[in-house]
């Protein structure tokens, strides 16, 4: 097997039982979303429920009756991918990937096995980002597979496209794209896995809480563009299959920009000693 | 690069974190075919040295060469034929030895013709190689981080302590694996803060203190000039003047005990100790390499060549350095 190919091999396999279990976590919180919805008697269940919630509370919930009476089963359904536990760990799962692949390495001096060796520092580089970009694929495909499973197993009442997934699976693909790319970036300059954890988690959990709270505080409005949420939709790419080219671009692009800084800097850098 | 040209150079090297000056103007040749050791306490500057021709640091000014390409800016090339020495406690905890084996001679694009004569001459057994290496001692690590380095038998060997927490019958058995290295053409560059190792080992050595080269000799030529501390033990009062016929410095007396201090070799101490019938014991120890620096180069506030009191603790080889002698 080629060098390149060994190093994401590598990665990927030194952090796979963490990795797995994530994955399992989000799938399982996905497939008891339709459960949930079923034991209240479906969408149709759910809309009398929704009706007799305080607006401000139905901000907290990310719901607002006459929408969701609007998306049905597909518009309570979507709440499993904005919910905060999804996004925590979704978010754990790239952060602590991009985080431990380089600046862990660094940190541990293990980083020198293959820059040692005739390999680049691109070729290393590359090869983190390219496990990034399994791990993102994975983690934006285990949350459509759990909810499917679920959806067949508890089979709610209501209508809803089950291809629909795919472009909530493309939708989550790019909001963990770009904190891949932020992370990694983060990753090629930090010493240490610990402070690029931390900063990377501040900034999801600052961007998820700016584009959360907006919908109640006005103040926040004005800077919602600056929160990554609010390029992530995923509630009508189930609810009608669609996603925002620009919101797509514009994640994508966040991804790429901050990925190739990430190489520019670890290409340039003194490793740690 | 020319046939006679040195493998590894480095011209006026510098590396600054800051304020603090690590290394300052380094100009080292180390040519072909030779165990080329870098001698120098902890803290002197061998690891940054190692670091800049491994490409992991960039230097503040100068340049550094491997086989002609610039360890900088030409680094896949400049160590597409080069072994390294990666630190005990910077390997995969969850791999095996083998898979790490492996993994890095896939890296190196060698074939690992050497592993099985290395993993024999180092001890380490099939058994061992299948556990993964967060159940390893320091020792086991070592040992597998040195084969990892040589099993391609790479034309340049760049070994940071190699022996480091080696025990004594593994460091011989590495010491003779780095000469057949070497008589295969290899060149090896070994830093190193014994002297003992390094003359076992070494062909030509440079040494380092403070970030600059103090000195650039053979082994040869270093042994001639520094100075090994004597401890002989009578079996009753120590003989006056024993230190003028041997021509030494008499450091302590205590007892029945002369702590001597001998320039040059061990000849004369030898030829008068064998005359006596009341010797009881002798112990030849190396000075430290402070008492080095202190002693042989003269770097004392006086000018004038001292050993310390200190530098005569026993150290650990010096008896197998008289017999081999």
């Amino acid at each position: 097997m080629k060098p390149f190919a060994r190093m994401t091999a590598r990665v990927l396999r030194s952090g796979l039982p963490g990795l797995i279990a994530l994955l399992v976590g989000i799938a399982f919180f996905e497939f008891v979303q339709p459960l949930v919805i079923a034991s209240f008697g479906g969408a149709s269940g759910l809309d009398a429920i929704m009706s007799r919630i305080p607006p401000a509370l139905q901000v907290f919930v990310r719901a607002r009756p006459e929408f969701l009476a609007m998306s049905g089963l597909a518009g309570y359904l979507s709440l499993g991918f904005t919910h905060p536990l999804y996004i925590v760990l979704a978010g754990a799962a790239v952060v602590g990937f991009a985080a431990r692949t380089l600046a862990g390495e660094m940190d541990r001096g293990i980083i020198q096995i293959p820059l040692a060796r005739p390999v680049s520092r691109q070729s290393v580089y590359l090869s983190r980002a390219l496990g990034a970009v399994i791990v993102c694929t994975l983690l934006a495909l285990s949350g459509p597979v759990g909810m499917i499973a679920g959806m067949l197993y508890a089979r709610p009442n209501g209508a809803l496209e089950f291809q629909n997934f795919g472009a909530v699976a493309l939708a989550g693909f790019s909001l963990f794209f770009a904190f891949g790319g932020i992370t990694l970036c983060g990753s090629a300059a930090a010493n240490t896995a610990g402070r690029v954890v931390g900063w990377s988690l501040g900034i999801l959990i600052l961007s998820y809480f700016i584009d959360y709270f907006a919908g109640v505080w006005r103040l926040l409005e004005s800077i919602t563009f600056l929160s990554l949420f609010n390029y992530y939709d995923p509630t009508r790419a189930l609810v009608d299959g669609h996603v925002d080219p620009n919101n797509l671009i514009f994640l994508i692009a966040v991804g790429v920009v901050t990925a190739l800084l990430g190489m520019v800097i670890f290409i340039r850098r003194d490793l740690p000693a | 690069m020319q046939p006679n040209a040195p493998v590894i150079s480095t011209t006026n090297l510098v590396k600054r974190y800051g304020s603090v000056t690590a290394l300052d103007g380094i100009d080292l040749n180390v040519p072909q075919g030779l165990i080329y050791g870098f001698l120098g306490p902890n803290g002197a500057g061998k690891t940054t040295t190692i670091r800049l021709l491994m490409g992991f640091i960039r230097p503040t000014s100068g340049s550094a060469h491997i086989h002609g390409h610039d360890c900088w800016r030409d680094g896949v090339r400049a160590r597409a034929d080069l072994g390294y020495l990666v630190p005990a406690d910077a390997l995969y905890p969850n791999m095996t030895g083998n898979a790490l084996l492996e993994y890095m001679a896939t890296l190196s694009a060698r074939p690992p013709r050497l592993r099985q004569t290395l993993l024999e001459a180092l001890e380490l057994g099939q058994d061992v190689l299948k556990r993964q290496l967060s159940t390893y001692s320091k020792g086991m690590k070592q040992k597998l981080a040195l084969t990892a380095a040589m099993q391609t038998a790479p034309p340049l060997l760049v070994l940071d302590e190699p022996t480091d927490g080696l025990d004594p019958l593994v460091q011989r058995s590495f010491e003779q694996v780095l000469a057949e290295v070497r008589r295969q053409g290899s060149t090896i560059f070994m830093s190193s803060h014994d002297l003992a190792e390094v003359e076992r080992s070494c062909d030509r050595v440079a040494i380092i203190r403070d970030g600059r080269i103090v000195a650039e000799e053979t082994i040869n030529e270093l042994r001639k000039k520094h100075r090994r501390i004597a401890e002989v033990t009578f079996t009753g009062t120590p003989p006056a003047g024993i230190e003028v016929a041997i021509g030494a410095e008499i450091i302590r007396r205590d007892g029945n005990l002369v702590v001597l201090s001998l320039e040059g070799g061990v000849a004369s101490l030898v030829r008068v100790l064998a005359q006596r019938d009341d010797v009881a014991d002798l112990l030849l120890t190396l000075p430290s390499l402070e008492d080095v620096f202190l002693g042989y180069y003269n770097l004392n506030r006086n000018g004038r060549t001292e050993i310390a009191p200190d530098s005569t603790a026993p150290r650990p080889h010096t008896t197998a350095g008289v017999a081999r002698r």
